[in-house]
């Protein structure tokens, strides 16, 4: 065995060991009442509660709902802001009219403007599909900017010389090299998509996990809150090695 | 260039990208007096200025927004202070770092605005949890980026140091810790963006205070011009803070060119 392995090997073998410690300490800690119950439910009660909603397929739902939310705003937030940061990189005039906005934005909190998504879109999906394109388009336009503006001149003029049209420019070589620094904030955005979904489903019901959690803990079931809080971090693990595995099967050709 | 020019340049160039800002207010100012929509879905900038102003005056901004910039500093900072101290705790030691590992990586990736509920279980409502949930979304990402900056410390630093005589007490704050900063910086900037959103999605969800309550009950009574006034100004306020950092980060790491450059407003 080379030491390589030997080293992943510990390294599984350590963490195993921590994520179990960790749930024998919630049990223990349960069980002993360090806290009441409805505060600190033992694991075995939670994992109880968990099985049950996933037999009665309220989580099913829930999660859906959420999930389809989520991805939604995410794909719209991709598709503009990837188009917005070309035109902005490529076009001085829009650059000089969308840039001071962009500046505005990105820093801004956007789960402030909740209410008004709510006044002009509803209560139901659409306002939380908008919202979630929303928080997650400003990271999108400025990666998408700063790559379009790094693709070497050179690469273009060869284009161009060799006989490309403009618009062929713009997908065969401006918009490939744009793909590693697009897919890099796209791991930005989908946290901050996660993140948004839940807490407007918290903020203005209309279904979906972030509602049930907020429900839960309002006739305080604790369980469910715990129950949907273990689901929620195995979504964003999830999500997370998902895009791993993507990016070093489609973009290994881009040193990261 | 002289200073003159200089500021006359900076100058200049804040007029040329504040004029599609005021392009953007007069399209708004149109729509609305040409009543192209419903005044009631979107007030009129003069009526949200108007209620800006007023609530200004009614030092209604100034109570909430303090409490909101009071939670959310204290959660940044101590979230800053132990997830620098974590980070460097998980280079320094292989041991602590593999049983830590599988804990950070699980709750980085939990949407940390799920622990809010919990929080309100836990705390009720007000000041702490807002504080708790500011403070683990704050953690995380500044535990990430020191121990990256820590690990990616060159060699030839260490060893020139070591040459020279440094001892390895003195190896962490001279080499290692200095070597991070652009990181611990980057990781800042980030944990600053998730203080704003994680204060105030704990004061709309648990809170019966603060900028969030604020906008969340305007916005429930209707009297929506309050509402924009309150929105726009937690916007400028987190646009200020964010320029802040900047520039600090600017003046601290002059002596970094990447550091600086990859602050640039253009990149995240």
């Amino acid at each position: 065995m080379n030491p390589l392995e030997a080293r992943t090997d510990a390294l599984a073998w350590r963490s195993a060991v921590s994520i179990l410690l960790f749930i024998a300490l919630w049990e223990v800690a349960a069980r002993v009442h360090v806290a009441p119950a409805i505060l600190l439910p033992p694991f075995s009660i939670v994992a109880e509660q968990l099985w049950r909603s996933i037999l009665d397929g309220t989580l099913a739902a829930d999660l859906s709902l959420s999930l389809a939310r989520a991805i939604c705003g995410l794909v719209l937030a991709t598709a503009g802001g990837v188009i917005l940061g070309l035109l902005m990189a490529r076009n001085r005039m829009v650059d000089w009219l969308v840039d001071p906005l962009v500046a505005l934005g990105f820093p801004a909190p956007k789960i402030a403007f909740i209410p008004i998504f709510i006044l002009w879109f509803g209560i139901e999906s659409l306002s939380k599909i908008l919202l979630v394109m929303f928080a997650c388009i400003f990271p999108v336009i400025i990666g998408t900017y700063s790559a379009a503006r790094a693709v070497s001149r050179q690469f273009i003029w060869s284009a161009l010389s060799l006989g490309s049209s403009r618009s062929s420019v713009f997908l065969h070589v401006i918009l490939p090299a744009c793909y590693p620094r697009i897919f890099t904030t796209f791991r930005i955005a989908v946290p901050v998509g996660l993140i948004t979904t839940f807490t407007a489903e918290m903020v203005a019901g209309g279904g979906g996990m972030g509602a049930t959690l907020i429900y839960s803990q309002r006739f305080f079931e604790s369980p469910t809150v715990f129950a949907y809080i273990v689901v929620m971090l195995a979504i964003g693990l999830m999500f997370d090695a998902a895009m791993r595995r993507f990016q070093s099967r489609f973009l290994r050709w881009a040193e990261s | 260039m002289k200073k003159p020019d200089r500021l006359l340049f900076s100058a200049k160039r804040g007029v040329v990208r504040i004029v599609p800002l005021i392009l953007f207010g007069l399209a708004w100012h149109v729509v609305c007096s040409a009543g192209l929509v419903n005044r009631d879905f979107l007030p009129a900038p003069a009526a949200v200025a108007a209620a800006l102003a007023d609530l200004f005056k009614g030092g209604e901004i100034a109570r909430n927004l303090t409490i909101t910039l009071f939670r959310a500093t204290v959660g940044l900072v101590l979230g800053a202070i132990c997830g620098i101290w974590i980070g460097v705790m998980m280079a320094r030691s292989r041991r602590f770092r593999e049983y830590v590992t599988p804990i950070v990586g699980g709750t980085y990736s939990l949407p940390k605005s799920a622990l809010i509920p919990l929080f309100a279980l836990w705390f009720g409502i007000g000041n702490i949890t807002s504080i708790a949930a500011v403070f683990l979304a704050c953690l995380l990402p500044m535990i990430v980026n020191t121990y990256h900056g820590v690990v990616t410390t060159p060699k030839v630093l260490v060893w020139s140091a070591e040459a020279l005589g440094t001892g390895e007490r003195e190896l962490w704050p001279r080499i290692f810790i200095r070597n991070a900063l652009p990181d611990i910086f980057t990781g800042l900037r980030i944990a600053l963006g998730f203080s704003f959103v994680l204060a105030i999605s704990a004061e709309m969800i648990a809170s019966t205070n603060g900028i969030g309550k604020l906008i969340f009950m305007y916005g429930e009574n209707g009297t929506y011009d309050y509402m924009f006034a309150a929105i726009v100004c937690i916007v400028i306020v987190a646009f200020f803070a964010d320029r802040v950092l900047i520039l600090l980060t600017r003046r601290l790491l002059v002596w970094h060119e990447s550091a600086v450059a990859e602050l640039d407003a253009r990149r995240p």
